[in-house]
C-alpha cells in the first residue's frame, strides 16, 4: 500500500518551473509564469458540481459545444505580454500624459474657444459614445469568462478594463464642456443622441445584437472582429482626426492615446485568430463564417457613423467611409481572415 | 477647470439606456443577473460603497506592485525561505495550493459583474475587482515559482485545481458554485460579502501576522498587500444585500446563512489547524476560535443586525462547532496525510497541548484521548498504525469529512434521499443547506461516490493516491518527522 511507502524520507526533485510547462527547453518569462495553465475549467464537466448546474450548463453549451478545435489553447501569446504589474505601469504613464493634456489645455483656456464645428461633434458624436463604450466593456468581460486559456482570458480582462478608462476621461470631459457650454445639453442629452440619432442607431443595433452572441466563438469575432474594431476606428480614431482638423486638439490628443488601447486589442486578437487558423484547419471557415455573417452589421456602423463625423456633405462621407472600411479591412486581415465587400 | 472625480463620477455611471434591438432580459439573463424583471427597477438604486477613478487605481496599484517587489526580491536574497519552520511552511504550501486558482476564479466572478450585474454602477466596480484579482493571482504565482527550487509543493499553486486532491475538490466545489456558477446576487452575497469581506480575514490578517512572527516577511508583506485590495473590492456585498433586503429579504437570510455555513467549514480545514497547530507556537498571535469570534462572527452578527436579518437558526451548533470542527479536520487531516500536498504539524507535544487545553477546555475530552492513541503509537514504532488503510465518508455538501463538524461525541448520522439516491452529511446544519436548493447540489459526485462508482483504480488507497494526483515528492508526512512525540516517551515508560 502506497501510504506505507510515503513515510520513508523522500528526496525531493528540484524544480525550476511550473510542471504544466512540460519540456519547454527555455526559461519561461514572468508572463508566461503567470498566466500558464491558469483555467480549472476545462475537463469533460467544467465545474466540481453537477453537469446540469447553472454554471455547468452554460459552459458546456456556450463554450465547449462551439466549433473551434484547439488541442492546447495554452500556446497562446498575447504579443503584448501583459501582466498585471506591467498594465497598471503602462497605463499609469498613460493617464499621467492625460493629465497633463488636461492641465496644459486647461491653462490655455481652450474649451472656450472651441468652435461650432468642433462643439457640435463633441455633442453628437463624442459624449455619447460613453453608452458605446461600456457596451464595448460588457462586450470584453464576456469574452474574459468563457475564455478556454488564462492566456486569451487575461487579454480580454485588460480590454475590459480599457473601457472603463475610456467611458472615464469621457465622462471628464463630458463634465468639463457641460461647464463651459452649460447651454449645450453635455452630461444630459447624449442618452436621446444614443437612443434616437439615425446616425446612432446601425452602432447601438450591433453592441445590443452582440450582447446576446453567446457562444464563445461567435461573440469573439462579433465583438472583437465587427463591433469594437468598427467602433473604435470611427468613435476614436476617425473622430480624433475629425475634432483635430475642427481645431480641438485637446480631445485630438486623447482620442489619440486612447487609439493605443485600441491598437492592443486589434494586435491580441489577430494574433490569437492566427493562432486560431494555425491549430486547426476547420478553425478558418468557421471563424470566415461568423465575420461574413457579422461584417453587414459593421458596413452599417460605417454608413451612418461617417455621417456622425463628417462635416462636409456626402462626398467627404463617402471618401471617410471608404477610408474606415480599408482600415477594417488591414485589421481583420492582420489576423488571417478576409472582410468581404459591404 | 480641472475636475475631481466627484464632479464627472455621475456620469461616468450613468450607462442604462433603453434597448430596442434586443429584448434587455436576453442581454442580461436572470441566470447569470440573478435579478427576475419584475425587481429590475429596485437595482437603480444599487450604490457604490466606494468610489474609485482609472486614473487613481493605476497609480495606487503600480505603487503597490513595486512594494511588493522590491521586499520580495529582498527577501530572496536574504535566504528567508531556507531558515523558516517547517510547520509555518506547511502553512503558506496549504495556502498557495488552495488560493492561488480561487484568486483567478475570482476575475471570473468580477468579469460576470462587469457583463451581468443589474445596475452599471455594478458592473463599473467590477472592473476594479477583476483586475485585483488578476493581480492576487499573478502575485501568488510569482511568489511560488520563486521558491520551487527549495519545494516542489509550490507547483502545487498552479497545479492544484487541475488534480482530484479531495481536499482541493472541497474548496473547488464550494468556489465553482459561489464564484462561477452562481448568478451576480448570489455570488455578491456568498463571495463577496461572506468570504472576502469576512472569512478571508483569517487568512489574510491572521495567517498575515503569524507569517511576521515566523519572520516571513515575505508571505506576510503579500498576504497584507492583497488585504488591502480585498477590504476595497469585498464592499460590493453591502449595497447587493441592501436592494435584495427591499425586493426579496428572504433570499437574502437563506444566501447568507448557507454561506455562512459553508465558509466556516471550509475555513476550519484551510485556516484552523494552520493557525492552531502548524505555527509554530511561540509565533501564535490568537487561537482560531478567537480570531473567528472577533473577526468573523462579530462582523457577521453586526451585518445581520444591521440589515434586519436574524441569526441563522443553526447559531448554538455553529459555536458548538467553533469549539471542534477544526480540530476534529486537523486530526483527520493530519491522519490522512498522504493524501495531502503539503506536510502536516501535528502539533501536540506538551507546550502545545497545553497552549490547546487552555483556549479549547474541552479539547482533551474530545480530541486529546485521540492522539493519546497516535502518540503510543508513534512511541511504540508503529507508524504503520497512524496511517490510513481505507478513505474517510464524505459529506455531500461540504465535501468533507463526516464526522468532522462537531466533537467526537456527536455522531448521529444525517442522511436523505432526494430522486432515490442517498446524501449523506457532515451535521444537520449541512442537510439543511441542501434542502434549501437540492438541484444546486444534487448532481455532484463526491470522491467516495467515485470511489464507490469504480472510477478509482484500482480500488484502495493507492489507486486513490495516484487519482488525487499525489506524488512521493509532496505527498504529506509529519511535518517533523514524529520529534514532537518524544516528549511523551519519559512518562509513557515510567
Ligand atoms: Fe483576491
Ligand atoms: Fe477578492
Amino acid at each position: 500500500m502506497s501510504s506505507q511507502k510515503a513515510t520513508p524520507q523522500i528526496r525531493t526533485r528540484s524544480l525550476k518551473t511550473w510542471s504544466a510547462f512540460g519540456n519547454l527547453g527555455r526559461r519561461p518569462t514572468e508572463y508566461e509564469i503567470t498566466a500558464h495553465n491558469m483555467n480549472h475549467t476545462t475537463g469533460a464537466i467544467p465545474l466540481e458540481l453537477g453537469p446540469d448546474v447553472n454554471g455547468n450548463a452554460w459552459l458546456l453549451e456556450h463554450r465547449d459545444a462551439t466549433k473551434l478545435r484547439v488541442a492546447d489553447w495554452d500556446l497562446f501569446r498575447d504579443p503584448a505580454a501583459l501582466t498585471y504589474g506591467k498594465y497598471v505601469a503602462e497605463q499609469d504613464d498613460q493617464e499621467t500624459y492625460i493629465e497633463l493634456l488636461l492641465e496644459q489645455f486647461d491653462r490655455d483656456g481652450a474649451d472656450r474657444t472651441l468652435s461650432v464645428q468642433a462643439l457640435d461633434m463633441l455633442g453628437r458624436a463624442l459624449a455619447p459614445s460613453r453608452y458605446l463604450g461600456h457596451g464595448l466593456q460588457m462586450l470584453s468581460a464576456y469574452l474574459q469568462q468563457l475564455a478556454s486559456s488564462s492566456y486569451v482570458a487575461n487579454c480580454a480582462a485588460f480590454q475590459t478594463a480599457d473601457q472603463l478608462r475610456r467611458v472615464q476621461l469621457n465622462a471628464y470631459r463630458t463634465t468639463q464642456l457641460n461647464r463651459s457650454h452649460p447651454d449645450r445639453g453635455f452630461a444630459t442629452s447624449e442618452r436621446g443622441h444614443w437612443e434616437n440619432d439615425t446616425n446612432w442607431q446601425p452602432i447601438r443595433r450591433a453592441v445590443e445584437l452582440a450582447l446576446v452572441e453567446f457562444d464563445w466563438d461567435r461573440a469573439l469575432v462579433a465583438t472583437n472582429l465587427v463591433v469594437k474594431p468598427v467602433a473604435d476606428l470611427l468613435l476614436i480614431d476617425l473622430l480624433g482626426r475629425q475634432l483635430a482638423a475642427a481645431g480641438d486638439h485637446l480631445d485630438a490628443l486623447m482620442l489619440d492615446n486612447l487609439w493605443r488601447d485600441s491598437r492592443r486589442s486589434q494586435s491580441w486578437t489577430a494574433a490569437l485568430t492566427s493562432f486560431l487558423l494555425e491549430s486547426d484547419s476547420s478553425n478558418g471557415p468557421v471563424l470566415q463564417g461568423y465575420l461574413d455573417e457579422f461584417a453587414p452589421l459593421g458596413f452599417a456602423m460605417i454608413e451612418s457613423g461617417v455621417q456622425l463625423l463628417s462635416v462636409d456633405g456626402d462626398q467627404e462621407s463617402a471618401h471617410l467611409a471608404a477610408g474606415v472600411r480599408a482600415d477594417w479591412a488591414t485589421i481583420v486581415e492582420a489576423g488571417g481572415l478576409r472582410l468581404g465587400t459591404g | 477647470m480641472l475636475l475631481n472625480r466627484d464632479d464627472w463620477y455621475d456620469t461616468s455611471r450613468d450607462l442604462d439606456w433603453t434597448f430596442t434591438y434586443v429584448e434587455a432580459s436576453d442581454a442580461f439573463p436572470a441566470r447569470w443577473s440573478g435579478v427576475g424583471a419584475e425587481s429590475a427597477d429596485a437595482w437603480q438604486a444599487w450604490d457604490e460603497p466606494f468610489r474609485v477613478s482609472y486614473r487613481d487605481y493605476v497609480r495606487i496599484q503600480r505603487e503597490k506592485e513595486s512594494g511588493v517587489k522590491a521586499v520580495r526580491s529582498a527577501m530572496m536574497r536574504a535566504g528567508v525561505y531556507e531558515k523558516l519552520d517547517a510547520g509555518h511552511v506547511a502553512a503558506s504550501h496549504l495556502h498557495m495550493g488552495t488560493t492561488c486558482m480561487v484568486e483567478q476564479m475570482a476575475v471570473t466572478m468580477q468579469s460576470r459583474f462587469c457583463r451581468f450585474a443589474p445596475s452599471p454602477r455594478w458592473r463599473n466596480l467590477g472592473v476594479f475587482g477583476m483586475l485585483d484579482e488578476t493581480r492576487h493571482a499573478q502575485l501568488d504565482l510569482l511568489f511560488s515559482h520563486d521558491l520551487l527550487k527549495f519545494d516542489p509543493r509550490f507547483d502545487w499553486a498552479q497545479k492544484a485545481f487541475h488534480t482530484n486532491e479531495w481536499g482541493v475538490l472541497a474548496v473547488k466545489n464550494f468556489f465553482d458554485d459561489i464564484m462561477l456558477s452562481a448568478d451576480c446576487v448570489e455570488a455578491s452575497l456568498a463571495a463577496s460579502l461572506t468570504v472576502e469581506h469576512g472569512f478571508t480575514n483569517i487568512q489574510f490578517v491572521a495567517l498575515a501576522a503569524d507569517a511576521m512572527a515566523a519572520g516571513d516577511v515575505n508571505w506576510s508583506n503579500l498576504l497584507s498587500s492583497i488585504q488591502t485590495d480585498e477590504a476595497r473590492h469585498a464592499q460590493v456585498g453591502f449595497p447587493t444585500l441592501a436592494v435584495l433586503m427591499e425586493t426579496d429579504p428572504a433570499r437574502a437570510q437563506t444566501s447568507l446563512d448557507v454561506a455562512f455555513w459553508r465558509s466556516t467549514r471550509l475555513f476550519q480545514v484551510l485556516t484552523g489547524p494552520a493557525m492552531d497547530y502548524y505555527t509554530p507556537l511561540d509565533q501564535r498571535k490568537m487561537s482560531f476560535k478567537e480570531f473567528m469570534l472577533e473577526w468573523i462572527v462579530n462582523h457577521h452578527e453586526r451585518i445581520l443586525e444591521d440589515y434586519g436579518l436574524k441569526k441563522p437558526w443553526y447559531w448554538d451548533q455553529f459555536m458548538h462547532s467553533l469549539e471542534n470542527g477544526h480540530h476534529a479536520l486537523h486530526i483527520g487531516t493530519w491522519y490522512w496525510r498522504p493524501t495531502l500536498f503539503w506536510k502536516p504539524n501535528a502539533g501536540v507535544s506538551k507546550d502545545e497541548r497545553e497552549w490547546l487545553r487552555e483556549k479549547y477546555p474541552t479539547w482533551e475530552d474530545n480530541w486529546g484521548v485521540m492522539w493519546d492513541e497516535i502518540i503510543k503509537n508513534v512511541n511504540d514504532d508503529r507508524i504503520q498504525d497512524t496511517l490510513p488503510v481505507t478513505l474517510p465518508s464524505l459529506c455531500n455538501l461540504t465535501q468533507l469529512p463526516i464526522g468532522s463538524a462537531m466533537s467526537r461525541h456527536d455522531l448521529e448520522p444525517h442522511q436523505l434521499v432526494y430522486k432515490e439516491r442517498l446524501y449523506s452529511f457532515d451535521s444537520e446544519i449541512s442537510q439543511w443547506c441542501f434542502e434549501q436548493d437540492p438541484e444546486r447540489y444534487a448532481g455532484h459526485r463526491s470522491f467516495v461516490d467515485r470511489f464507490i462508482g469504480g472510477e478509482i483504480l484500482p480500488p484502495d488507497l493507492g489507486g486513490a493516491l495516484a487519482y488525487m494526483g499525489l506524488t512521493p515528492d509532496v505527498m504529506g508526512d509529519d511535518a517533523y518527522g514524529y520529534a514532537w512525540a518524544k516528549d511523551y516517551v519519559t512518562a509513557e515508560a515510567g
